[in-house]
This record gives structure tokens, C-alpha cells and sequence, in this order.
């Protein structure tokens, strides 16, 4: 009897010996907050690896500056080259082996959209993709939070200024031919229907495409006013200079990926100047408190000796301010659910970007979790300085 | 009509820097029988190289170019030697490999070492600089490159012919034990026309950056190259120039005319269509090793 009794005891004090794992959060520690994601710092989009690496910055600030209710965030950081394979695979490494409370931001439509899936099911928070695809909240997913606007609500902004502002009546559309590009082509379309006109030309760009006379004849051909870029950068810079070699002179309009005004105007050798685009953030040399403090504290002090501060960098910050907020928010008691339940009540959030508003989850509401629905356009200026030609205006 | 003329003219601009890949990959398998995959990665970083030069150096743009051009022929020689001669009973297949390795290697060093944001290269030609005949236009800069890579063939065409060491490339090519028997130093031959090949890349990845400049660059110039090499029969210099040049034209009206989202795939099709009914290419006789 008396034997029985001490095996109880001894496997009961095991027992709650392993409490405090058995019910922790997985990723929260009592120091640690280990948040995971993905950035290309090889392959086509390494461009845009600076999102990552912005991210980093932030988190070693946050860190640098006493963390978030006692704990340190751990940032795991890797590169998937733009390669949705690789996606996959360091993302279920590092949920499954590290174990990963939350993941911020990841760039690209392709690598995002491999994940997705397997976040949900396992309903591991995701904040600020980086990309504006209707994916993320088409139907939306309670784990997963946009921050970025979505592309089609940009291609209406840029439509709507060049019709009503601007008289154009041509308007073309040269897109990337895969869901990023599609977005804005149905922007564009949904739009100009709303205006009683339809689109004058419609070219897709395959990724690979490396000779694009073909394509600026089309648009030649169609006598375009206005022409819609919804491509990679380096397509949509080709594109403005062989239509300056063809003497073809629409308006050139493009999406925010394209928005980074010195890296556009540096590569197309100035051919970029009065190019309109959408944006999500505010200007990289604009005297909005928010950027001077994030440039100060964060880019001079932890950026790498080679690195810009372009929009791209401080997008990786932008992207996850809300879910540092709601971090901040939840408390110390730190949970999924406290967490997703912190997010659903942010409500007129301003950081570097666009007012962010998100409510509780409804299925039948992609606003529930499309965070921003806010876009302004900037137009390139010589010397890759921009012009705010409008306010943020709000698109659905 | 007007624009029928502008889609070849177009097309002929875009076939230059195909036929200048194409040329690169010709010389190399015309010696060694081996499909160089790394030709690409090595005309990228003799580009990258040159604009290394240009702006952290500040050197002249012509002196740069002409460094540029010896590091690519260095870069060449240095592949063949220390890389590829070191491969054990090498077959083929194990040579192709080996060119994709090096493939992997520079195009990884290229993305560390200058970072993958896009860049254009200073140059003397603005790359959307244009002449106007009538209504047809035309790059100025593509007229520099047909120029090259019609010159580039002559010269070429010229010494494999004519030249002593391009003889004795040939004679490698054909039968390398009996060239060494009479005395070619075959290992050398072979260092040589990796060092040429290089060099003729390096030519089309110069004449390719003033417009951009990244890491995956030269990617579909060196597919559409090495296509324009096995339509052209892999083994002629002129048959690599012209399948290039028809290929350009191909795209273009292709483009122009019938779909423009299967422009870039219609180049693979024709070469499966080329390689079934004429399985050595368009324009190449090939030697046949008799027992």
C-alpha cells in the first residue's frame, strides 16, 4: 500500500514536473519568443530579400530595448530563393523542429501560397505577407492577418486617377502572367468597367521573358494613353525604355512593387521620371515621425554597411508592426489564441503604412482580415525623388 | 507591312545576342563534344566584373571592357584546367555535370559577391537610344551587337579554317588520340578554346548589361543560344549565327502574330521539330568515326 502510494507520488511530481511544457505555448518560452520567416536572399527575387532583413533590424531593436513583456523575440530567418519547395520545407522544419509561435510577413504570392494551407491547419498565426494577393483573405483564414493592400485595389486607385484626374480613355494593361499580375489586370478591368470603358490592350509577360519588343509593339499598336505595369521590375523598366526607343509615350502607371523610385530610375537610366505608382508606406525621405525614428534607430544602427533604406527594407518593418502591437497587447500570458484575439481587436493602427483595421473573424468578410485597404500614388520625379500626387484614399 | 518589317527587324536584333551565345557554345563542343552549361554564369561574372571596374575602380569604360575581356579569357583557360581536365575517365555526361556545377558556383558567387539588386552598366551607347527608318526602328545598341556577333563569326569562321590553331582544334575535336600522335597538344587546345568561348560570352553579357544587369542575366540568352546551337547543328559557326538570327525572327512574329504567351516556349518546339527531321541540326555535316 505504502509502495503504491509513494509510485503516485513520484509519477504525479513527474508529472506536473512536466506541466508548465505540457500546457506552454509552443514557441514561448519565458524569454523567448520565437518568430519564423521566409526572405530570398538568392534567386529571382533576392530584391526583395531586404523585407527580411528590415525585419531583423526591428526585431534586434525591440529586443535592444527590453523586448516584449520580459521576452526576447527569436527571429528565424532563411532564404528560400523565391522557390515555394523551399518554402515548404524550412517551413515545416522550423514549425516542427524548433517549434515557431507566429510567422511575419515571407515574401512572394508563390512561397506564401505553399505554406498557407499547412499554417491553417495547424492554426499558427501569420502576419503581413508580403504581397497584396486576394489569396490571403479570399476565402480568409482566421490565422492569417494582410497587412499589404491588395494588388487590384492599387490597379483601381492608378485607374481611377488617370480617368477622372488625367482624361485617359486608352488604357492597356501589360501584366505578369500569374496570379500578382492577374490581380492587377482584374483591378484594372473591374474599374474601368465602373467608368463605362474597357481596356484598349491586355500583354502578359511570362517571368522568363527576356526580348519584349513584341510585347511594347502590342501596346504601340493599341494607341494606349495609359499603360498599366503589373510586372516584375525588370520587365516594367525595359518596358518604359523600348517604348522610349519606339517613341511610344503613354502615361506609364505601375503597381507598388515598382515603387522604389531611385532603384527604378537608376536601372531604366532616367526613363523612369513621370512614372505614377501606388504605395503602401510613407516616402523613404518623407519627415513622417514614424520614418525618421525607424531610419535613426533601426537602419543606422542595424542595418549592414551596403544595405538601402528603400521602401523594400522598411516594408520588413511595416509589415509586422501589427503584430508587435498585439504582442504587446496580449500581455504576458502569452497564447495563440490570446494572440489572434489581440489582432482581431487592432482598429485604426498607423505605422508606417496604411491605417490597419482588423475584426473578428467572419468567413463571409475578407476585410476581417485584410488589415489595409488604403493606397496613395507618388510620381517619379528626376533624381528618383517623389511627388504625392493624392492622400491615402481608401479602395475596396 | 510596317509592322511585319519591324517584327524582323526586331527579331534579327534580338537573334545577335542568341547567335553570340550560341557562337560561345559552338566553339567548345566543336572541340570537346561537351554542351558548356556554365557559358552563361561565365559571360555574368566577366559583366560583373566590368562594372566592378567601372565603378569602384572608376576606370575608363574602354580599359575596363578590355580587362574584362582578358579575365573572361583567364577565367576560361582556368575552368579547363582546373576544374574540368581534373575529372577522372570523364564521359560526357559527367562533363555536363561538371558544367552545371560551375554553373551553381559562379551564379552563386555573383548573387554574394554583388548582391541581387538589378544594376544597368555605364556605357558609351544609352541602351534606348534609337535610328528611325521610316517607321521601323532600331536600337542603337543592337546595331552594335549584330555587328559583333557578325564579326565575331567571321573572325572565327576564318581561323578554325585557316589558322593552325584552329585546325588543331578541329583535329581534337575529330579524333584527339591521333592528334596527340602528330603532335597537338590536345590538353592545351582544349585550354585555349575554353579561354576563346569565354570570351565570346563575355562579348554578349557586355553587350547585354547596359540595358540590366542580375545575377540570372544571361539565363534565357544561354538557353536561346544553346538552342540556336543544336538547331544550327552544334559543330557550325555560320549554322549557329543564322538558326540564332532565325529564331529571333521566329519569337517575334510569333509574338507579333499567333500568341504572345507562348512566344518563349515556340523556340523549344521548333528545335524538337528540327531535331526529328534533321536530327545533326540545319546546317552541320557531322564527322562520322568509321571503325
Amino acid at each position: 500500500m505504502k509502495k503504491s502510494f509513494m509510485l503516485l507520488v513520484v509519477s504525479l511530481a513527474f508529472v506536473l514536473s512536466l506541466a508548465p511544457n505540457l500546457f506552454a505555448e509552443v514557441g514561448v518560452t519565458d524569454t523567448e519568443i520565437h518568430i519564423g520567416q521566409w526572405g530570398p536572399q538568392t534567386g529571382p527575387a533576392a530584391a526583395w530579400g531586404s523585407v527580411a532583413r528590415g525585419t531583423g533590424a526591428y526585431f534586434q531593436w525591440i529586443n535592444d530595448n527590453g523586448g516584449i513583456h520580459g521576452r526576447k523575440i527569436v527571429y528565424h530567418m532563411f532564404d528560400d530563393g523565391y522557390n515555394p519547395a523551399k518554402t515548404v520545407a524550412g517551413v515545416k522544419e522550423l514549425q516542427e523542429g524548433t517549434g515557431i509561435f507566429a510567422w511575419a510577413s515571407g515574401v512572394g504570392t508563390s512561397p506564401g501560397m505553399a505554406v498557407k494551407d499547412y499554417l491553417a491547419q495547424n492554426n499558427v498565426p501569420w502576419v503581413g505577407p508580403a504581397a497584396g494577393s486576394l489569396n490571403w483573405v479570399n476565402p480568409p483564414q482566421r490565422n492569417l492577418f494582410a497587412v499589404y493592400p491588395l494588388y487590384d485595389g492599387e490597379a483601381k486607385a492608378l485607374v481611377r486617377y488617370a480617368v477622372e484626374k488625367m482624361g485617359k480613355k486608352k488604357v492597356a494593361v501589360a501584366y505578369l502572367n500569374d496570379e500578382y499580375g492577374k490581380n492587377g489586370l482584374r483591378g484594372a478591368q473591374e474599374e474601368l468597367k465602373a467608368h463605362g470603358l474597357k481596356t484598349v490592350a491586355e500583354v502578359s509577360f511570362e517571368a522568363a521573358d527576356s526580348d519584349l519588343n513584341p510585347h511594347v509593339m502590342k501596346l504601340k499598336q493599341s494607341e494606349a494613353d495609359m499603360v498599366l505595369l503589373w510586372t516584375t521590375v525588370t520587365h516594367a523598366a525595359k518596358v518604359v525604355g523600348i517604348s522610349k526607343a519606339m517613341k511610344f509615350e503613354p502615361q506609364f502607371m505601375s503597381t507598388s512593387t515598382c515603387s522604389d523610385f531611385p532603384l527604378m530610375m537608376s536601372i531604366t537610366k532616367g526613363t523612369w521620371e513621370g512614372v505614377i505608382c501606388a504605395t503602401f508606406g510613407e516616402l523613404p525621405d518623407s519627415d513622417y515621425p514614424a520614418i525618421i525614428k525607424y531610419k535613426k534607430e533601426v537602419f543606422d544602427k542595424y542595418a549592414a554597411k551596403e544595405e538601402r533604406w528603400g521602401i523594400f527594407y522598411y516594408a520588413g518593418i511595416l509589415f509586422v508592426e501589427p503584430m508587435i502591437e498585439a504582442l504587446k497587447n496580449v500581455g504576458p500570458d502569452l497564447t495563440r489564441e490570446k494572440f489572434i484575439t489581440e489582432m482581431e481587436k487592432i482598429k485604426g493602427f498607423k505605422g508606417l503604412g496604411a491605417e490597419v483595421n482588423f475584426k473578428p473573424f467572419d468567413k463571409n468578410d475578407m476585410y476581417s482580415r485584410q488589415g489595409a485597404s488604403q493606397t496613395f500614388l507618388i510620381q517619379c520625379l528626376a533624381e528618383g525623388k517623389a511627388k504625392k500626387l493624392t492622400e491615402w484614399m481608401d479602395i475596396k | 507591312m510596317t509592322d511585319l518589317i519591324q517584327m524582323i527587324v526586331s527579331g534579327i536584333a534580338t537573334g545577335s545576342s542568341y547567335a553570340l551565345m550560341g557562337l560561345a557554345m559552338v566553339i567548345i563542343y566543336k572541340t570537346s563534344e561537351v554542351p558548356n552549361f556554365a557559358q552563361g554564369e561565365m559571360a555574368l561574372i566577366s559583366s560583373f566584373f566590368a562594372m566592378m571596374l567601372l565603378t569602384s575602380f572608376n576606370l575608363n569604360v574602354y580599359l575596363a571592357f578590355s580587362l574584362a575581356f582578358l579575365f573572361a579569357a583567364v577565367l576560361g583557360c582556368f575552368l579547363e584546367f582546373a576544374v574540368l581536365r581534373r575529372a577522372k575517365e570523364p564521359n560526357v555526361l559527367g562533363m555536363i555535370v561538371i558544367t552545371i556545377g560551375i554553373e551553381m558556383v559562379i551564379l552563386g558567387f555573383v548573387s554574394w559577391k554583388f548582391g541581387a539588386e538589378q544594376k544597368t552598366m555605364p556605357f558609351p551607347i544609352d541602351p534606348y537610344d534609337s535610328l528611325f527608318i521610316g517607321d521601323i526602328f532600331l536600337k542603337k545598341l543592337d546595331i552594335l551587337t549584330l555587328v559583333s556577333a557578325l564579326g565575331l563569326m567571321v573572325v572565327l569562321f576564318v581561323f578554325f579554317r585557316f589558322s593552325k590553331l584552329g585546325l588543331a582544334m578541329k583535329a581534337t575535336q575529330q579524333n584527339s588520340v591521333a592528334a596527340r600522335i602528330v603532335g597537338v597538344r590536345t590538353n592545351r587546345i582544349l585550354m585555349t578554346t575554353w579561354g576563346i568561348s569565354s570570351l565570346v560570352g563575355a562579348v554578349a553579357g557586355l553587350l547585354i548589361s547596359p540595358t540590366i544587369m542580375h545575377p540570372y542575366m544571361m539565363w534565357d540568352p544561354m538557353l536561346k543560344g544553346f538552342a540556336a546551337a543544336v538547331m544550327g547543328g552544334m559543330t557550325s559557326l555560320p549554322g549557329a549565327v543564322v538558326a540564332a538570327y532565325m529564331l529571333g525572327i521566329i519569337e517575334n512574329l510569333f509574338g507579333g502574330y499567333i500568341s504572345i504567351e507562348f512566344k518563349t516556349v515556340v523556340a523549344f518546339v521548333i528545335i524538337v521539330a528540327v531535331l526529328c527531321f534533321k536530327p545533326s541540326g540545319l546546317f552541320a555535316r557531322h564527322y562520322v568515326k568509321k571503325v
